[in-house]
C-alpha cells in the first residue's frame, strides 16, 4: 500500500523550507554578532551574556508570573464553568458550547480595543462606579488591566478542553462512587477530576503559551511600563534593531516553552494530551 | 497520485495568475512608496496626488525613527521618508539618501527660513521641511499649581502629583528631559552624564509611577484622565483645542527642538514624481488641509500663519519657541552610544 | 427535587456572569458604533455616521479584502496540502511519520511571535520583499499543521484495506482517493479548514512581522489605529461581529433544523 505515500512530499519540502529553516535561521542570528545582515557575522555568545543582565531578569519573571496567573485565572474560572456546563441537557451544553466559542472568532485586537473603552480612567466601568458612589479606580495601565484582558481572551481555551473530557466521561461511573460510599468531595477528586485531567493539561498548556508570548494585550492594555518576553522581542527586532539579542531571547522563549510543554504532558497518566 | 500533485499545482498557479491578474492592471500605474510616522497625514491628499497625477500610492507608516531605521536596514525600500533630524542625519552618513533637485519644488519659496540649512543638513542638500515643534509639559490648570511650574523640568518629579503623569516612550526625548533638568547637553556622549540621566530617570520612575505611553496621550489627556504629560508642541495644541483646562510650556531648562523633513531615498526609481509629491504637500492650499487635520506647526509658512490666527488662535503650543539659546536639535549618535542609550532605556521602563 | 432546581440556578448564574465578562466588550464595541459624537464614554445620541466612515475609507477597505482573501486561499492551499499530508501519512514508515509530526508541532507549540521573528529573518535575509504573498505564504504555514492534527486521527480510524477494495474493484488510486477516501474524511477536513480560516482572519503577530509596502490585514490597521479613538474601528468591529453570528448561525444552527427535519420526515416514514 504505497500509492499515497508520496502526497506528503510536498509538505515535507513546504515544511523544511518554512518551519526547519526558519528556525535554524533564528538559532543562527542568536549566536552571531552580525547586526541585521549574516554577510559580516560571526560566532558569538554576546547576545546570552547580555541575557545575564538583572533587566532581563526582571522580565523574564514578570512573563512567568503574568502567564502563571494567568493560567490559573482561567483554570479556577474555567473549571466551575466548563463543568455547570456538563449539568445541563445535551442541546442546551450545545448552545452553551457555542455562546464560548463566538468571542474566540472575533479579532483579538477589536476585543482588547474595546477593553481600553471600558477600563481607561474616565472610561465605562468608572463611570459606573461613580454612579454607585464609588470613587474611581485607575486600572488601565496596570497589571490587573493586562490580567483582565489576558483572560478574557484566553478563558474559552480552557473552557473548551475541559468541557471536552467531562463530557466524554461516563455517568454511571459518578453513580458507582457514590454506591461504593465516596461523598461528594471523594467522588469529585477520584471520579470526576481525573477524568478531566487531560481537558485541563490542553486547557494549562494553551493558556501558558498564549500568555507568555502575549505582547499586544500588554502592549495596549498595560503602557510601555509593562514589558514582557513578547514586547521586549518585538522591539528588538523593530526599533532597537539588535536581530541577534532578539533571536536569543526568542529561542530561550521557544526552549522554555518546549519544556514546559513536556513537563505537563509527563503529568498526565494516560498520555492522551 | 501524479495527477494529484499536478491538481494541486494547478491549483496553486490558477490562483496566484488571478492574483497577479489583479495586480497587474495598476503595475502599468507609476508607483510612489511612502514611509511616514502614523497620523501624520490628511489621507484625503494622497487620493487627490493620486489622481492627478495618474499614479498609486503605496502608503505605510512607522511608530517611531527607529523603527523606520531597522525596517529600511532590513532592506525594505521605499521611496519618499519622513524622519525627524538626527535620523536624517544618520541616513546622510549612511548614504541611503538621495539629492533633492529644488527646481522642481517651486513652493520652497514658502517655507519657514529658519528650518532652511540646519547642522544635519547645511546645504540643504537632502531635506524638505514638513512639520517642527519643540517637546515640553502639558498640564490641567486646575490641579497643577501656578509656582510649580517654575521647576521646570522638575515638576515631573513634584511627588504632590505622583501617578498623575504619562511620559512620552520615546528613548531620545526621555533622556533629553533628564539631561536638560540637570543642565547637560541632551546630545550628551559622556558616559558619567548619561549615567546620571538614568539615574534621574529611575528615580523619577520609582517616586512617580509614571505611565509611558506614546500617540494615546492625546486622547488621555483631551478627557483629562491625568494631569500632567510630556508632549510634542503639535500634540499639546491639538489637546488644548479639545481640552480648555489643559495649558501647555517649555520649560527654561531648554528642550529639544525638532524638525521633521521628506527626504528622498537612493532607492527610488521615479524621482520627478518624488519631487511632485514634495511640492504638493509645499503647497499653501495643501499644507493649510493637512496642518488642520495633524495640528503640527506647519513648514509651510502661509498655512502655518493661517491657523496660527484662525484655528489655534491663542494656543501658544501651536507656536513653538525658537531661537533660544537653550534649545537644541538632536545629532547623530554612533552605534555606540545609541545601544548604550537604548538598553539604559529599556531599563527604566521594564524595571 | 427543590434542590436539584437550586443548584440549577446556580450554575446558570455563574455561566451568565462568565458570558457577561465575555460579550461585555463586544456588546459596548457595538452600541458605541452608533454613537453619534467621538466620545467611547458618552452616548449622545444615534447615528450612523462611523459607518459612513468606514465605507469611504480605503485603506480600512483594502484590508478588510486583504484579509480576507488571505484567509480564503490560506484556507484552501492549506486544507489541500493539510489532507494529503494526512492520508500519505498514515502510509509512510513509522520513522517518517513521527519526524514529520514532530517538525508539524512546531508551529503550534511555539509562541506566535518566534515564528513570526522567524519569517521576518527568512523573508529578509533571502531579500524577498515583504507583502501579499509573504502574508500568505506565513499564513499558509501556520495553518497546514491545524489541518494535519484535524483530518490525520480521522485517517488512522479507515480501514487501511478501503483503497485496496476500491483498486480491485478497477478502481484508479486518484478514484479510490477521490470517491472512497476523502468522502470519509469530510468531517475532519471541514473542521480544519473552519480552524484554519479563523487562525488566519484572527492572526496579528505574524502577519505583523511578514508584511510590508502598505500591505495590512484588519488585525494591522486596528493595531495602527488604537493609539487614538476611532468609532470607525467600533464600526468595524460590529460588522465583523455580525458577519461572524450570522456564519455560525449557518454553519451550526441550519445544519441542525435539516436534521431534526429529516429526521421528523424518517419518522414520519417508518410510521406508515
Amino acid at each position: 500500500m504505497k500509492h499515497y505515500r508520496s502526497m506528503i512530499s510536498p509538505y515535507v519540502l513546504w515544511a523544511f523550507g518554512f518551519i526547519i529553516i526558519p528556525f535554524i535561521m533564528i538559532m543562527v542570528y542568536a549566536f552571531t554578532d552580525g547586526g541585521l545582515s549574516l554577510t559580516d557575522a560571526g560566532f558569538s555568545l554576546d547576545s546570552f551574556a547580555e541575557m545575564t543582565d538583572s533587566l532581563y531578569f526582571t522580565v523574564f519573571t514578570r512573563s512567568f508570573s503574568t502567564g502563571i496567573l494567568t493560567t490559573l485565572l482561567c483554570l479556577f474560572i474555567g473549571y466551575p464553568m466548563a463543568f455547570f456546563i456538563t449539568k445541563f441537557d445535551e442541546r442546551v451544553q450545545g448552545t452553551l458550547i457555542l455562546i464560548t466559542t463566538i468571542p474566540m472568532w472575533i479579532n483579538l485586537l477589536l476585543r482588547t480595543y474595546a477593553w481600553i473603552g471600558i477600563l481607561s480612567d474616565n472610561g465605562l466601568l468608572n463611570s459606573f462606579l461613580k454612579m454607585l458612589g464609588i470613587g474611581p479606580v485607575s486600572i488601565m495601565y496596570t497589571g490587573i488591566a493586562v490580567n483582565i484582558g489576558l483572560v478574557c481572551n484566553f478563558l474559552p481555551f480552557m473552557i473548551l478542553p475541559i468541557h471536552t473530557s467531562l463530557s466524554k466521561m461516563d455517568p454511571s461511573l459518578l453513580e458507582a462512587a457514590y454506591d461504593l460510599g465516596a461523598n461528594k468531595v471523594q467522588a469529585f477528586t477520584r471520579v470526576i477530576f481525573k477524568y478531566s485531567i487531560p481537558g485541563v493539561l490542553n486547557g494549562v498548556i494553551i493558556t501558558f503559551l498564549m500568555a507568555i508570548s502575549a505582547f499586544v494585550i500588554p502592549k495596549m492594555l498595560g503602557g510601555g511600563q509593562f514589558t514582557l518576553l513578547g514586547n521586549l522581542i518585538e522591539n528588538q527586532f523593530i526599533s532597537v534593531g539588535n536581530w541577534n539579542f532578539g533571536a536569543a531571547v526568542s529561542l530561550i522563549l521557544a526552549i522554555v516553552i518546549l519544556a514546559a510543554i513536556s513537563f505537563l504532558k509527563r503529568i498526565d497518566p494516560d498520555g492522551t494530551v | 497520485m501524479k495527477k494529484i500533485i499536478s491538481i494541486v499545482l494547478i491549483l496553486t498557479m490558477a490562483f496566484s495568475l488571478v492574483l497577479t491578474g489583479c495586480t497587474k492592471k495598476e503595475d502599468e500605474k507609476k508607483k510612489l512608496r511612502i514611509f511616514n510616522a502614523g497620523e501624520y497625514i490628511d489621507k484625503s491628499l494622497l487620493t487627490e496626488f493620486e489622481k492627478a497625477y495618474g499614479c498609486e500610492i503605496i502608503y505605510e507608516t512607522f511608530d517611531s525613527n527607529e523603527s523606520m531605521y531597522t525596517k529600511i536596514r532590513s532592506g525594505e525600500t521605499y521611496d519618499i521618508l519622513v524622519p525627524s533630524d538626527y535620523m536624517i542625519e544618520r541616513l546622510i552618513k549612511e548614504d541611503y539618501l538621495a539629492e533633492i533637485d529644488w527646481e522642481q519644488i517651486p513652493n520652497k519659496k514658502y517655507l519657514q527660513e529658519h528650518l532652511l540649512g540646519q547642522d544635519y543638513d547645511p546645504e540643504d542638500k537632502y531635506c524638505v521641511p514638513y512639520y517642527y515643534g519643540s517637546v515640553g509639559i502639558l498640564y490641567n490648570k486646575k490641579v497643577i499649581d501656578k509656582e510649580d511650574l517654575a521647576d521646570g523640568w522638575e515638576l515631573l518629579r513634584n511627588t504632590k502629583y505622583a501617578g498623575n503623569i504619562y511620559m512620552y516612550d520615546s528613548e531620545r526625548d526621555s533622556f533629553m528631559i533628564a539631561c536638560k533638568a540637570l543642565g547637560y547637553s541632551m546630545n550628551t556622549i559622556k558616559e558619567k552624564e548619561i549615567k546620571k540621566a538614568y539615574k534621574w530617570l529611575v528615580k523619577q520612575r520609582d517616586t512617580m509611577d509614571p505611565v509611558y505611553v506614546t500617540d494615546d496621550v492625546i486622547d488621555n489627556m483631551i478627557s483629562g484622565n491625568k494631569s500632567l504629560a510630556v508632549v510634542y508642541s503639535g500634540d499639546g495644541a491639538l489637546i488644548i483645542s479639545e481640552n480648555d483646562d489643559m495649558d501647555f510650556f517649555e520649560p527654561e531648562q531648554g528642550t529639544n527642538l525638532w524638525t521633521d523633513c521628506m527626504v528622498m531615498t537612493k532607492d527610488c526609481k521615479n524621482q520627478e514624481l518624488a519631487m511632485e509629491f514634495m511640492n504638493f504637500m509645499c503647497d499653501p492650499d495643501n499644507a493649510y488641509l493637512n496642518t488642520q487635520y495633524i495640528g503640527y506647526s506647519s513648514a509651510v509658512k502661509p498655512a502655518f500663519e493661517m491657523i496660527r490666527d484662525d484655528d489655534y488662535k491663542g494656543i501658544k503650543a501651536f507656536v513653538p519657541r525658537i531661537h533660544f539659546d537653550k534649545d537644541e536639535v538632536f545629532r547623530y549618535q554612533t552605534n555606540k552610544t545609541r545601544k548604550i542609550y537604548s538598553k539604559l532605556w529599556t531599563k527604566v521602563k521594564a524595571y | 427535587m427543590k434542590k436539584f432546581q437550586k443548584s440549577k440556578l446556580f450554575y446558570g448564574l455563574y455561566i451568565g456572569v462568565i458570558f457577561a465578562f465575555f460579550y461585555l466588550p463586544i456588546v459596548v464595541t457595538m452600541f458605541f458604533s452608533f454613537n453619534s459624537s467621538k466620545s467611547l464614554t458618552h452616548f449622545s445620541g444615534f447615528s450612523l455616521r462611523w459607518y459612513g466612515n468606514l465605507i469611504k475609507d480605503t485603506e480600512i477597505m483594502q484590508a478588510v479584502y486583504v484579509s480576507i482573501s488571505i484567509a480564503i486561499l490560506a484556507t484552501i492551499i492549506s486544507t489541500i496540502i493539510g489532507t494529503l499530508t494526512a492520508i500519505g501519512l498514515s502510509k509512510c514508515r513509522k520513522l517518517v511519520r513521527e519526524m514529520l509530526l514532530n517538525v508539524n508541532n512546531i508551529p503550534m507549540m511555539n509562541p506566535d511571535i518566534v515564528t513570526a521573528i522567524g519569517f521576518l529573518i527568512l523573508f529578509s535575509s533571502l531579500r524577498i520583499p515583504k507583502g501579499y504573498y509573504t502574508m500568505l505564504m506565513a499564513h499558509i504555514t501556520f495553518c497546514i499543521p491545524y489541518v494535519i492534527t484535524s483530518v490525520y486521527p480521522k485517517v488512522k480510524t479507515l480501514d487501511p484495506n478501503l483503497a485496496d477494495a476500491a483498486m480491485d474493484l478497477g478502481a484508479s488510486p486518484f478514484m479510490a482517493l477521490y470517491k472512497v477516501i476523502l468522502p470519509m474524511l469530510r468531517e475532519g477536513i471541514f473542521a480544519g479548514a473552519l480552524l484554519a480560516f479563523t487562525m488566519s482572519f484572527d492572526d496579528f503577530v505574524i502577519s505583523y512581522f511578514v508584511t510590508g509596502n502598505g500591505v495590512s490585514n484588519i488585525s494591522i490597521i486596528v493595531y495602527n489605529m488604537t493609539k487614538r479613538t476611532n468609532p470607525t474601528i467600533n464600526a468595524l468591529s460590529t460588522i465583523v461581529i455580525l458577519v461572524i453570528f450570522v456564519t455560525m448561525f449557518i454553519v451550526k444552527v441550519i445544519p441542525y433544523l435539516i436534521g431534526k427535519r429529516r429526521k421528523e420526515q424518517l419518522a414520519y416514514e417508518e410510521n406508515n
